[in-house]
């Protein structure tokens, strides 16, 4: 799952995960994440950080509060160079620039879903 | 001699004896002849007038006046002589050569029984020498009266020059004695800290409006530093005020040291840069956004195009894979400007984040170099020197660093073909040396290049960029703690240096 407010990045997203082989399904409102994942029971997540409504961390705060996804992999991404360490201090698995080395992107899902 | 004396002297002989000798003019006329014609002068009379007796005789003193008739003197010898009355007046009467004296005249009226005034006698003294003193007094003195009032006349204006300048200017100003007393404040500092010049004049500036000054940052410059640092510039405070709220000041204070009236005063000029602080926050915070802004939809652009990479079909034209190719390239620069952007608006905050460790400092500078000999194989970059040590740092920001001033050494020099690069271990510092054999930089503008959005003049035209790379370059240098700078010649190229402090173990030595 991906979760961004941006349609156009969902929508490159969509088809550019499709190419590398993995079911993609997109989420543009943060507070719909949890439900989400309810729902589909994704393998992992990918998730922007700076959001409008309720920002990564704050979302992956909650992912992580909740039993039933609180191993649930997620690799977090930003434009901002602050963005990595309140991925690391939020907690998640792994982080990437935006915009992304789709190669880069691959191998760092790859790792986490094996 | 014919005239007879009225008193009761043993022998009139000796009298006359008297006269011959005294040094003293003595005229005597009488009155009773047509005129009042001189019958008597002294030989001291003689000697006075130049003339001698045969001259002097028969003749009205006036003779004496030569023409200089319009004399206070000679009416008030008129009215002496028309009442009959002693008179003591100065008149200035000339010698037969026509010299000037001042005479001292004392006229003296003799009566006889009947009241009658039959002589008058003329008792003369040369008081020039006394009169030219005099007037050379008054003559000074009048010379020193109209230098007093030229003097205090430019006083004057200097002052009312120096005040017009002290309220002319866009600044608060206030004036103290060493006791911090506030002796004067211009119009600027009362409408801008909105208080009346009652409420300022003559008080301690730490109690002026209820203690609103009493900031301690201010006392510690005025108390601490001032003292052993006159003047101090460009100090900065920042303080709530009661009623005008927060403000961000910049302070000048300087002492008077000059011997004098004014020694020891405290001139304190106050900035106030609260304004200017915000403007410049919002300009940060909106290139912040924008630069962010622009990355989203360049993230998509980015992805697309890797993809058109990855589906590139195996019969593609070389022309269509060199497009594709070349909007990789050019997204790529537009993703680096963006980045540069965001950089220079997050050190601006203060935000820059350096992610320190240890690091092997030789192959982080030969990675850089041969990054961008293998995008540039025209160029010949040349690698010098070792540090041979580890380094604890930020990786990342200075190869940054590196590749920024080699890129400069081939931007900036279209004609050469090398760069050169020089590392070594100096002391405590890691020093790291760019050569190129580019354009140069002139010497004033050597300083300006480091600040942010600086572009030489002369080559803004012909080559892009946004004057950003050496001022993000200085400030991950400071947060290095290091140091900095370029020697350029004209014409020959330039040299930027940097120097890095490290311990024994190669790490950074904080001197904050």
């Amino acid at each position: 799952m991906i979760c961004d407010d941006d349609a156009g990045i969902l929508e490159m997203m969509e088809m550019i995960m499709d190419e590398y082989g993995f079911d993609v399904i997109t989420q543009a409102n943060s507070l719909n994440v949890l439900q989400g994942l309810q729902q589909e029971k994704p393998d992992l997540l990918l998730l922007d950080i700076w959001m409008p409504l309720l920002s990564g961390d704050q979302v992956l705060k909650n992912i992580k509060a909740d039993v039933q996804f609180n191993k649930l992999p997620v690799i977090m991404y930003s434009a901002s160079s602050e963005g990595r360490s309140i991925a690391e201090n939020a907690g998640a698995d792994d982080y990437i620039d935006k915009p992304f080395d789709m190669n880069e992107l691959e191998v760092k899902i790859r790792q986490l879903i094996v | 001699m014919s005239f007879a004396i009225k008193h009761n002297n043993p022998d009139p002989a000796l009298l006359v004896k008297v006269l011959e000798a005294a040094n003293t003019g003595v005229v005597i006329t009488d009155n009773l002849l047509p005129d009042n014609p001189i019958i008597y002068c002294n030989p001291a009379f003689e000697q006075l007038s130049g003339y001698s007796r045969d001259e002097i005789i028969g003749r009205n003193c006036r003779f004496l006046q030569s023409s200089d008739r319009s004399q206070q003197a000679r009416f008030d010898i008129r009215a002496a002589i028309d009442a009959g009355e002693n008179c003591v007046v100065q008149v200035r009467n000339y010698t037969k050569t026509g010299v000037l004296f001042h005479n001292e005249l004392y006229l003296s009226a003799v009566k006889n029984e009947s009241g009658e005034v039959t002589n008058f006698i003329g008792i003369q003294n040369d008081v020039s020498a006394r009169v030219k003193a005099e007037q050379d007094l008054e003559q000074n003195y009048r010379e020193t009266e109209q230098t007093v009032i030229d003097r205090t006349n430019m006083l004057r204006e200097s002052e009312e020059y120096l005040s017009s300048i002290v309220e002319t200017i866009r600044e608060s100003l206030i004036v103290m004695d060493k006791e911090y007393k506030v002796l004067s404040v211009n119009n600027h500092f009362l409408s801008t800290f909105k208080v009346s010049i009652n409420e300022t004049k003559g008080r301690l500036l730490y109690e002026l409006g209820n203690g609103q000054w009493n900031i301690p940052e201010l006392k510690k410059m005025m108390e601490d530093i001032l003292p052993t640092n006159n003047p101090v510039l460009d100090y900065e405070v920042e303080h709530e005020f009661p009623h005008i709220g927060r403000k961000l000041m910049l302070l000048n204070a300087h002492r008077v040291e000059l011997e004098g009236k004014f020694k020891d005063r405290i001139l304190l000029a106050i900035e106030d840069i609260t304004e200017r602080r915000n403007i410049e926050q919002r300009k940060d915070d909106f290139l912040s956004i924008a630069s962010h802004e622009l990355k989203t939809p360049l993230t998509t652009v980015v992805g697309y195009v890797q993809m058109m990479q990855r589906l590139m079909p195996e019969q593609a034209s070389d022309k269509f894979r060199s497009v594709v190719g070349k909007t990789e390239m050019y997204v790529e620069r537009l993703n680096q400007l963006l980045t540069e952007l965001l950089d220079v608006s997050r050190i601006q905050s203060g935000n820059i984040e350096l992610h320190k460790d240890l690091f092997d400092f030789d192959k982080m500078v030969a990675e850089a170099v041969e990054g961008i000999q293998t995008a540039t194989p025209k160029y010949q970059i040349s690698l010098k020197g070792k540090a041979g040590t580890q380094y604890f740092g930020d990786e990342s920001h200075l190869t940054q660093v590196l590749t920024n001033l080699i890129s400069n050494g081939i931007k900036y020099a279209p004609d050469a073909d090398e760069v050169e690069v020089y590392v070594s271990r100096v002391s405590n510092f890691i020093k790291v040396s760019v050569k190129d054999f580019g354009m140069g930089i002139k010497e004033d503008e050597r300083k300006k290049i480091f600040e942010r959005f600086y572009r030489v003049g002369a080559i803004q035209k012909n080559f892009p960029g946004m004057g950003i790379g050496l001022y993000i370059c200085d400030q991950i240098i400071k947060n290095h703690n290091g140091s900095f700078w370029v020697e350029s010649e004209l014409g020959k190229g330039s040299v930027f240096s940097f120097t890095l402090p490290v311990d024994q173990d190669g790490r950074e030595v904080d001197h904050a």
